[in-house]
């Protein structure tokens, strides 16, 4: 068996063992479950929820707003590690591109999800107003939906053309559809030429239209004459966050999918070392931004902000505020500074903290400034000034959840996780380098 | 004994009657409502009604919405139908009519108004007269010793005659209620007439103000309003940007640098967008 048999064999698509199944098995029936509640909420509107007229924005949006937040992985892994050169990001570069389109697709669906009336969504299109950064969002997401789907698909060609041969005989079916997929990719001069000039444009155009993806998010609130939303850092802070979100769940991803398909010879401890890096440097920048975020309100200390800043610090909010801090980026930040924090297991292990300490963050920034109108009214029912979502909303949020996962796990399943083509290039110029230097 | 007493069938057979009969009466009966109207006239503009619906139901005042109610005009002994109008959620409706010539007097030259409710389920027919007297206030603004006035006539229409000892109310037009100018009662003379000065000070938009004389719920004639619009205000510069392109405008109004400028970044993504997708096409074909 030459290298070039031994990558396909390790690296094509595998079915799924018995763990694989009960995950999917899961993972549906959770969906669907999610639905079933969503149509409820549909026939009966949104008194199925727990939103109000003061939180007119609660988990829907929390969520809508992670999901947004962790798509952001295929411009910071993908695109910037590749412009810059950096070639230990070659076989965690697919998964990064997976989670980002997984991720995006479900932000769409949240939102909507969090419309009263879903029917009206064209409304959004015909009648939408250039001056609202709602309709911003209504146009990038669905652009920055179809740049991941080409970042993915992409790349992709080659290994579909490999795959096309290897599954003729194993599994015909498979083959036919690998074999569409690969749009006859022969590997010939005018097509490598057409393909890196390809790659090379999108890498580029993923990287503005990322940073508009996360602005325009950050616009949506800080746009808004509201406290702990009006700011200008609001657009670099929800860059800074989206690189943690992201790095955070490629971090959980690549590590899950390492030990389910045993690519310890692919991905290996230097690549969870490299990446664990790269967290640490993004919690650093994040926390940075966090600081300007509340330590500046409360040097100032009007009257708005100190109580808002009171909820979050030592009121309703402060065990989620500290947890989201200390445990979502200040504790990672001392793991990751020693080398066995960036080992494989410690550092999925804070991947996971970092992740669901970004979803409880996008929650803070959602809820507590909506609990705090500027203009009460007066003899509002107590309960309008707190907030916590309905069991329709967490079975619909959880589904969301699920159905991204489901999407990731569907487009491992069908997908090579690891670029073969680029790795066979990549070890071929490694044997010549060493054959040249010998 | 009482138990031998209530035990009698015939006894139960007549409590039962008497219970029933009793709780049908009670669901029957009906709330009474009480109907109000005002007629107003303004001077060269419109001519209207202003009705209002209430009920006492269970010892509270409500007020009765969604409820038709018909205008007649009644000469003598004849109705003639004005038309039909329908409440609104605070009972509320107003009539107008097109001028005075579609109502009639009788021969004292009394206008008179019936309007009637027909009744309905949750209440009983109700109905409601008024009568009045067709009156006209001239008024206008005259400038005495570079001190501004509004005077104001009040006469009687059909016998041309002034109506002396009339209070008429002077105020001038503010954005959400009119504001009181001069002294609160203003007496006709024995010529129907009233002087009012008017200060200075008093700021509109480009100096116009709008006075209003008023003749308020008069029992003979109504409310009778003439209005008088005078270029002696403190000019005030309009501040609204109604017609400006501005973030807050509708979007036909979309300040140029949001249509232009997201607009060429659209363009400019999803023209790479199309490329990339047409090099997908050329690869196939290549």
């Amino acid at each position: 068996m030459d290298v070039s048999d031994k990558l396909i064999n390790d690296l094509a698509p595998k079915k799924f063992g018995k763990k694989g199944v009960i995950w999917t098995t899961f993972l549906i029936i959770v969906s669907i479950a999610g639905i079933i509640a969503y149509v409820d909420q549909v026939i009966k509107g949104q008194i199925v929820t727990n939103m109000n007229d003061y939180a007119l924005w609660g988990i829907y949006i929390s969520n809508f707003v992670f999901f947004v937040a962790t798509s952001f992985v295929s411009t910071i892994t993908v695109a910037v590690l590749r412009l810059t050169k950096n070639t230990w990001r070659t076989p965690i570069v697919r998964i990064a591109e997976i989670i980002s389109v997984a991720t995006i697709i479900m932000a769409g669906l949240t939102i909507m999800i969090d419309m009263g009336r879903p029917d009206r969504l064209m409304n959004l299109f015909v009648h939408g107003r250039m001056q609202s950064p709602i309709i911003w969002d209504v146009i990038i997401i669905p652009t920055f939906m179809v740049i991941s789907l080409l970042l993915l698909y992409y790349p992709l060609l080659p290994d579909f053309a490999l795959l096309k041969k290897y599954f003729k005989d194993k599994n015909e079916k498979l083959s036919k559809w690998y074999g569409k997929l690969s749009l006859n990719w022969t590997g010939s001069n005018a097509q490598k030429k057409i393909h890196l000039n390809s790659i090379q444009l999108i890498s580029i155009l993923i990287i503005p239209a990322g940073f508009m993806l996360q602005t325009v998010d950050a616009w949506l609130f800080s746009t808004l004459f509201r406290v702990g939303w009006d700011s200008t850092n609001m657009g670099a802070y929800f860059i800074s966050g989206a690189t943690v979100a992201g790095i955070g769940a490629l971090v959980a991803v690549v590590y899950i999918v390492r030990r389910a398909y045993h690519l310890e010879n692919y991905i290996t401890e230097f690549h969870f070392d490299k990446l664990g890096k790269f967290l640490a440097l993004a919690c650093l920048i994040y926390l940075y931004f966090n600081i300007n975020e509340y330590l500046v309100p409360e040097f100032t200390s009007k009257k708005e902000e100190v109580t808002h800043m009171n909820v979050l610090v030592s009121g309703e909010y402060a065990p989620l505020f500290w947890f989201v801090i200390i445990g979502g980026l200040i504790l990672p930040i001392i793991a990751l500074f020693f080398k066995k924090g960036r080992k494989p297991l410690p550092i999925f292990l804070i991947g996971l903290l970092v992740v669901v300490g970004s979803w409880w963050k996008r929650y803070l920034i959602v809820t507590p400034t909506l609990l705090h109108p500027f203009l009460p009214i007066q003899g509002v029912p107590e309960s309008w000034h707190h907030y916590f979502p309905s069991f329709h909303e967490w079975i619909i949020t959880f589904a969301t959840l699920a159905m991204c996962l489901l999407i990731i796990t569907l487009l491992i399943r069908y997908l090579p996780i690891i670029p073969i083509q680029r790795t066979a290039d990549e070890q071929e110029e490694l044997e010549s380098n060493k054959k040249t230097k010998s | 004994m009482k138990n031998k007493f209530i035990s009698h069938p015939f006894f139960l057979v007549v409590l039962s009657v008497f219970l029933c009969a009793s709780s049908f009466a009670q669901k029957a009966k009906k709330d009474k409502v009480r109907l109000k109207a005002e007629y107003v006239k303004i001077i060269n503009s419109e001519i209207y009604f202003d009705l209002k619906a209430t009920a006492k139901v269970d010892g509270q005042n409500i007020n009765v919405s969604n409820i038709d109610l018909t205008l007649y005009n009644t000469i003598g002994d004849e109705q003639i139908e004005l038309g039909k109008t329908k409440t609104d959620m605070n009972g509320e409706s107003r009539f107008t009519l097109k001028d005075l010539n579609v109502i009639k007097p009788d021969s004292t030259n009394i206008y008179n108004i019936e309007i009637s409710f027909n009744g309905n389920d949750a209440f009983s027919k109700a109905s409601k007269s008024m009568s009045f007297k067709d009156a006209n206030i001239d008024a206008k603004l005259i400038t005495k010793d570079s001190i501004n006035y509004i005077m104001a006539t009040l006469k009687e229409t059909s016998t041309d005659s002034v109506v002396s000892d009339a209070i008429l109310k002077v105020q001038v037009q503010r954005l959400f209620r009119p504001l009181g100018v001069g002294p609160e009662f203003n007496s006709t003379d024995e010529n129907g007439t009233i002087v009012v000065p008017i200060k200075d000070e008093i700021p509109g938009v480009d100096g116009n103000l709008t006075f209003e004389v008023v003749l308020k719920d008069s029992d003979d004639y109504g409310t009778v309003k003439a209005l008088v619009n005078a270029p002696i205000g403190i000019p005030i510069t309009d501040e609204s940007t109604f017609d400006e392109r501005t973030m807050w405008s509708p979007r036909s109004k979309t300040p140029l640098f949001l249509l232009i400028f997201p607009n060429l970044l659209i363009l400019g993504i999803w023209g790479i967008i199309i490329y990339l997708i047409l090099n997908l096409v050329k690869l196939k074909k290549s």
